[in-house]
């Protein structure tokens, strides 16, 4: 059942708001650039999305790396759009990717460690830092959020490539069972972590060339996905009058160990297909991946449904794929224009019509998909009108 | 209306592998908390903890906990994550272990590998000994992380256990990781209880695992001062007017959650019926719980609620009581916010005395532990309590064992950061 939305905040790598990464997705603009903030020659991965600046200053700096401090920012936003009282009425639930070791952080005290660890805390461990299992924590970034806008009602942390959308789910269920009226969704991930660099390049993910050369998804010769990081916030509600949008996530999985196959994206958008005429894809920019995706979403979707790929311009976001998914597929409707595929000139030749010029558009729905090992696939459905 | 049971549960922790060592270990009112073996611990900040084994975890270690036919079954997958490297971290294997013998219960097979896996999980474990190699000259030279394709290296992913799961018996069905700290194991089954008595699925494997029993997991702690200074076997000592903090511990659980008709029309024998849950959030501090316990009390009453029971018919609770200073007379005040004159008369125990706090898989493993009511009519004991501390004005069962027939217990999960869960189990008809 869908719930409606009544606050957003999104920091993308393709502007500091949700209105700036509209704007250039319809200009047809891709975030994606060689890495700036880390030496990229370490890795097979040529071209990331990366967010422009830090988050503002903030006493939780010392507990909260970057991109949940910009998770903060974002939700501390839309809540303030949303005008929802907070107290125990209104629920929290926190969608993060991976936690990682942050090595980076460890290298005082594990320099000198040996492989038996023996005389470990003296070899270094008693240098750590005594905020670094803090900063570690899974859920330090909804402890402090949950504190801030003081949110005393139902609450769960995620993990994993579809947490946006379980997260979604979850606060709607809550919602729907009257246990909270209002909840708060904040989601956040980073895959340009060097550890899931690592892991990207090892499962051959990635762009491996440069701008350049680099061709977006959904054409014949896609050239990898671009990995990237965000931070998105919805503020969810059963009834409004007039809400952003309405919004409805479904997540499932098949058996593979890497990226799902094309029907397990086909079998989480079935059932919040219904009437669809615009789908923004997984867009994983590997053809055979792309390919099978587009077969199989034709047998649930009309076949002449737009297909958009919105990641090719934002960058793959992880666990916030879902949440970024909700706001840029609400403001893509309500503009009445379709932004075209960033890098796509030629779309490779199946179901569904890929979008390579900016496009006007009646629809007033929408469905994004997401997906990421293992097997982990999830799609959202994004209503502009009170869906029936 | 759907009812939620549970039909099989697996479980490893301190006291072994397998729900009944646990329910032995807790009957005899014993506890497992002992000086850290598996490495010289020696100087560190926590030298005592709840270690299920002092084995590394290999391929061979899970063979030996498996069913024998199971064992053979899995043998060459086993092999295959152990040459990935992927058995270094410990909370995969006690979740493997946990699973087989969840499912083996149960009696599942071949047509229910559709199930959906909730698996609640604790922190990325990071492999010291892969990251020495790459540093060069100060720095991490990821270049050389680059050269083995496909291996797990420098880090196990966050829900690399659940993968594992899925990996080894073929499971086909959504993967959900909850990460709620120390709440996340009891979220986990209170979620997947919800998702049967909605009818979103008529059976799911559910559960946790964790471990932090690790040089740079018991540093860290060690750091953060949340464990017991002291190296004694009774570092944790709940609801006692002497605690002074944790004993770390390790271990799974994971449960059969299903459908109570479609376990009865197959023939299967329910441990316990779910009759309710409710979560909530302290909205304090990331390190210390709300003091009042009003935001834990609010977990409790709407898992009774939502179970449609009085606080009066509760007849046990167990309760998180990790033996910290602020914890335990945090939880006791939500039990009188919750249960008002009923929580002076309603038993309450913590077996985080006896096998430490095994972090994100606490609420499963004493949502197992729990199950001893309903299975021998005995309510754990809390190890290592011998004086109640006057702020803790609770019915605290003493170190042994309490001999009861109750229908209805309370398992409270508070974690860290303040996410509460409340989880309400029924004696099965």
């Amino acid at each position: 059942m869908s719930v409606a939305v009544v606050g957003w905040g999104l920091r993308t790598a393709l502007g500091s708001d949700a209105d700036a990464a509209l704007s250039a997705l319809l200009r047809g603009e891709t975030a994606a650039r060689p890495p700036r903030s880390f030496d990229g020659t370490d890795y097979r991965a040529q071209l990331v999305a990366e967010i422009d600046g830090d988050p503002a200053p903030s006493r939780h700096a010392r507990y909260l790396r970057r991109l949940a401090l910009l998770g903060c920012e974002v939700a501390q936003a839309a809540l303030r759009q949303s005008g929802v009282a907070t107290g125990d009425r209104l629920g929290l639930f926190a969608a993060v990717g991976g936690l990682r070791v942050h090595w980076q952080e460890l290298m005082g005290p594990m320099a000198q460690q040996r492989a038996d660890a023996s005389d470990c805390w003296q070899r270094g461990l008693r240098g750590l830092h005594p905020h670094w299992l803090l900063r570690h924590l899974s859920n330090n970034a909804h402890a402090l959020l949950a504190a801030d806008i003081h949110a005393r009602g139902d609450g769960a942390t995620l993990a994993g490539a579809t947490a946006g959308a379980q997260a979604i789910a979850a606060a709607s269920r809550a919602l729907n069972a009257g246990a909270i009226d209002a909840a708060l969704i904040v989601a956040y991930d980073r895959l340009l972590e060097p550890e899931t660099l690592v892991d990207l390049g090892q499962r051959g993910l990635p762009a491996m060339v440069g701008l350049q050369s680099w061709v977006g998804p959904y054409a014949g010769n896609a050239g990898g996905m671009i990995p990237g990081e965000a931070a998105a916030a919805l503020v969810l509600v059963r009834e409004a009058e007039a809400p952003l949008c309405w919004v409805q996530a479904r997540a499932t999985a098949d058996g593979e160990l890497s990226e799902p196959a094309g029907s397990t994206l086909a079998a989480a958008a079935a059932p919040l297909a219904r009437g669809i005429a615009v789908v923004d894809g997984a867009a994983r920019g590997v053809p055979t991946l792309d390919s099978a995706e587009r077969i199989a979403l034709g047998s649930v979707v009309d076949g002449n449904a737009a297909l958009l790929a919105t990641a090719a311009g934002l960058g793959q976001t992880g666990a916030a794929a879902a949440v970024v998914q909700t706001i840029v597929l609400a403001l893509v409707l309500r503009s009445g224009m379709l932004p075209p595929i960033a890098c796509v000139d030629v779309p490779a030749v199946g179901p569904l019509r890929p979008v390579v010029t900016p496009t006007p558009t009646a629809a007033t729905a929408a469905l994004g998909l997401c997906s990421g090992a293992p097997g982990l696939a999830a799609a959202v459905r994004v209503d502009v009108e009170k869906p029936r | 209306m759907i009812t939620a049971v549970l039909t099989g549960v697996g479980t490893v922790c301190a006291f072994g592998s397998g729900v009944g060592e646990l329910w032995r270990g807790l009957a005899e009112g014993r506890s497992a908390v002992a000086p850290v073996r598996q490495f010289s611990a020696a100087n560190l900040g926590v030298q005592v903890a709840g270690e299920a084994t002092a084995a590394d975890i290999d391929a061979e270690w899970i063979r030996t906990q498996l069913p024998p036919d199971m064992a053979i079954t899995l043998e060459a997958k086993l092999q295959a994550l152990q040459l990935r490297g992927a058995l270094r971290d410990r909370k995969l294997g006690f979740a493997v272990v946990a699973a087989a013998e969840a499912w083996t219960m149960a009696g599942l097979g071949e047509a229910d590998r559709d199930l959906p896996l909730i698996l609640a999980h604790g922190l990325e474990h990071g492999f010291p000994e892969d990251f020495a190699p790459l540093l060069r000259n100060g720095r991490v030279d990821w270049r050389l992380a680059n050269t083995e394709s496909g291996s797990v290296r420098m880090r196990s992913p966050v829900d690399a256990a659940g993968r594992a799961i899925r990996q080894l018996f073929g499971l086909r069905g959504p993967l959900v990781a909850p990460v709620s700290a120390c709440a996340a194991g009891a979220m986990a089954v209170a979620d997947a209880a919800q998702m049967v008595a909605r009818g979103e699925a008529d059976l799911v494997l559910c559960g946790a695992t964790d471990s932090m029993l690790n040089p740079l997991g018991m540093g860290g702690m060690a750091r953060l001062g949340a464990p017991s200074p002291r190296a004694e076997v009774d570092a944790c000592r709940p609801f006692d007017v002497r605690r002074d903090g944790l004993a770390m511990g390790e271990g799974a659980a994971v449960f059969v959650v299903e459908n109570a008709e479609r376990a009865r029309a197959r023939g299967a024998t329910p441990l316990a019926v779910v009759l309710g849950a409710g979560t909530s959030q302290d909205a304090f501090r990331a390190t210390a719980p709300l003091p009042d316990g009003s935001a834990a009390a609010r977990a409790i009453m709407v898992a009774l609620r939502s179970a449609r029971l009085a606080p009066s018919e509760l007849g046990y609770v167990n309760a998180h009581g990790t033996g910290t200073p602020l914890n335990d007379p945090a939880e006791c005040r939500a039990l009188h916010a919750a249960l008002g004159a009923h929580a002076e008369l309603v038993p309450v125990s913590s077996i985080k005395g006896a096998i430490g706090h095994l972090m994100a898989a606490a609420g499963a493993v004493e949502i197992a532990a729990s199950l001893l009511a309903f299975q021998r009519d005995l309510l754990p004991g809390t190890a290592h309590h011998q004086q109640r501390d006057p702020v803790c004005d609770v019915d605290v069962i003493g170190e042994q064992p309490r001999r009861a027939r109750i229908d209805v217990l309370l398992s409270n999960s508070f974690g860290f950061g303040g996410q509460n869960c409340a989880v309400v189990l029924g004696r099965a008809p």
